[in-house]
């Protein structure tokens, strides 16, 4: 997955438990991983040290292609106050070809990004922690 | 149930919502507002088993709100002095907690009260606790999503999915705003057009500032005593006939595609509360949502089948949820006009109900109101909290 260098700081830097901390090592890596139920089947996003369907504590981390779908997307032009050197700023809501929801920013380039239209995730270097982003496919 | 304690609202006392007094102390406004809601239904603060508080936002700064408050009141109560909370289901939350204590014997009376004096701090610096609310902290709000910014989401499908377009939304802003002009509580009074509502400038696209709610203070408190302490006080009261409660699993949205428009929380609890109280949905007479923006509104009454889906905004242009409509939802303002104080919307609903059922809304009263439905939520209306109501004597 493309790894992508941004020269400022996160507005907010994520944290991770012992447990997530393997997406973090991951998305340094150039993957995005997530956890599968072992138990049932449920992969879901973010990963999980329990399944939320079956409660079982088998989880196998998997790596996602980062392909799939814009399903909404806002620009948001009143935010938080650690936000305001960002706006406005694109968000939108993306379903993963396999059937993983997840909630990320918006790169709309070389084009805006229109509901139902493919994207693929990218990952974002700051220069004080990692995040993600949807581009257009 | 004991039938002799079966709560009711004997009577309640509220602030104009919008910007209080900024020369007073919280304590001292609240301290008006219990007084004069106590006195109202003829009671005594010595009747004052319970007193339930929305817990205050962090722009409080006297914290142990409730406990402090108890001390100023002179409160002696044997039933509780709690502060609840849980984003926009927190005065729903209060209210049936002060039941709750009826209905148990451990209060004669009981308060679901509370405060919010949010005014004083700047949109921006809230919104740093808000952010942190809506959305997993670490997998999410990194992101910036600001709570109305969930809301957006779902009006940026909603107009993709059908065709509905912001003008149509603006209509649920120009409705309510001709409520409020009736209601002596709510914030905003003047006139409004559609053309108005199209004017502002974006907050969260496609959403403009009259689609999203202002900024509200508000101070309220709602007394709760058994129907047959009402009784005897020869008063007429509300009394909750239905109570439905669901919550969808998720946070704000879920790990797999799902329609966001579609509110299963709002269609699940109203349901249980009708059935709860043997009416179904025809016979209600008059809705009170917690509908904080224009899209949620038009979503929600698709939701529990008030429109059809797809004519959620459009029934409002129609003038069907309008007063002297089909069904008229949000008659105090809603959000929008009457304002929106977080923690007390649901407390300043049920008040709504109270004039309503009663007959005593004045110029906004919906002819021969027998019925009304309450409800408020959480997240994107992950959860939902519905009361079905009448009035009594």
């Amino acid at each position: 997955m493309e790894i992508i260098k941004v020269p400022k700081r996160l507005s907010i830097v994520p944290e991770y438990s012992a447990f997530s901390d393997t997406f973090r090592q991951g998305l340094a890596a150039g993957k995005f991983m997530t956890t599968t139920c072992s138990s049932c089947g449920n992969m879901t996003f973010p990963p999980k040290q329990h399944c939320s369907d079956c409660w079982s504590a088998e989880m196998e981390w998997t790596e996602l292609s980062g392909n799939g779908i814009l399903y909404a997307r806002t620009t948001i032009h009143a935010a938080a106050t650690q936000f305001h050197g960002e706006v406005p700023f694109s968000v939108g809501i993306v379903d993963l070809e396999e059937g993983v929801r997840l909630v990320t920013g918006l790169l709309d380039d070389p084009v805006r990004i229109n509901n139902d239209a493919a994207i693929r995730l990218v990952i974002l270097s700051y220069e004080d922690g990692l995040l993600f982003a949807a581009r257009p496919a | 149930m004991n039938n002799d304690r079966k709560p009711v609202v004997i009577s309640y006392a509220a602030s104009k919502v919008g910007k209080l007094d900024q020369t007073r102390f919280e304590h001292e406004i609240l301290a008006d507002v219990v007084i004069d809601a106590v006195g109202t239904a003829g009671l005594d603060k010595t009747d004052i088993g319970s007193a339930v508080f929305t817990a205050p936002t962090p722009a409080t700064r006297q914290r142990a709100f409730a406990t402090f408050m108890a001390s100023r009141l002179g409160l002696h109560c044997q039933g509780q002095i709690a502060e609840v909370s849980n984003l926009g289901i927190t005065g729903g939350l209060a209210f049936e907690q002060a039941c709750a204590d009826v209905a148990g014997g451990r209060a004669r009376v009981a308060l679901a009260l509370g405060i919010e004096y949010s005014s004083a701090v700047d949109a921006a610096t809230m919104m740093e606790q808000g952010i942190r609310a809506a959305g997993d902290v670490n997998f999410q709000t990194p992101f910036g999503l600001t709570p109305i910014a969930w809301y957006a989401l779902d009006a940026d499908r909603y107009l993709y999915e059908t065709g509905t377009t912001r003008r149509d939304l603006a209509a649920i802003a120009v409705k309510n705003r001709q409520h409020a002009m009736l209601n002596p509580l709510a914030q905003f009074q003047t006139p409004l057009t559609v053309a108005d509502v199209l004017e502002q400038p974006t907050i969260v696209e496609p959403l403009g500032r009259y689609d999203v709610p202002a900024r509200s203070d508000g101070a309220i408190c709602l007394v709760v005593t058994s129907e047959v302490v009402a009784r005897g006080l020869g008063k007429p009261f509300l009394r909750v006939l239905g109570r439905g409660f669901s919550h969808d699993g998720r946070h704000q949205v879920g790990s797999s595609p799902h329609d966001i428009t579609d509110f299963p929380a709002a269609r699940q609890a109203t349901a249980t509360a009708l059935e709860d109280a043997a009416v179904s949905l025809e016979q209600v007479d008059v809705a009170e949502l917690y509908a904080p923006c224009t899209i949620t509104e038009a979503l929600v009454v698709e939701a529990i089948g008030l429109a059809e889906k797809g004519r959620g905004a459009l029934a409002a242009g129609a003038g069907e949820t309008a007063i002297g409509g089909r069904i008229p939802v949000c008659t105090s303002g809603g959000c929008l006009s009457r304002g929106h104080p977080p923690g007390l919307t649901a407390l300043y609903g049920i008040a709504e109900l109270f004039d309503q059922l009663l007959h005593r809304a004045g110029k906004r009263q919906v002819a021969g109101a027998g019925l009304g439905l309450h409800l408020c939520e959480l997240g994107n209306y992950n959860a939902a909290l519905a009361h079905v109501m009448d009035a009594g004597n």
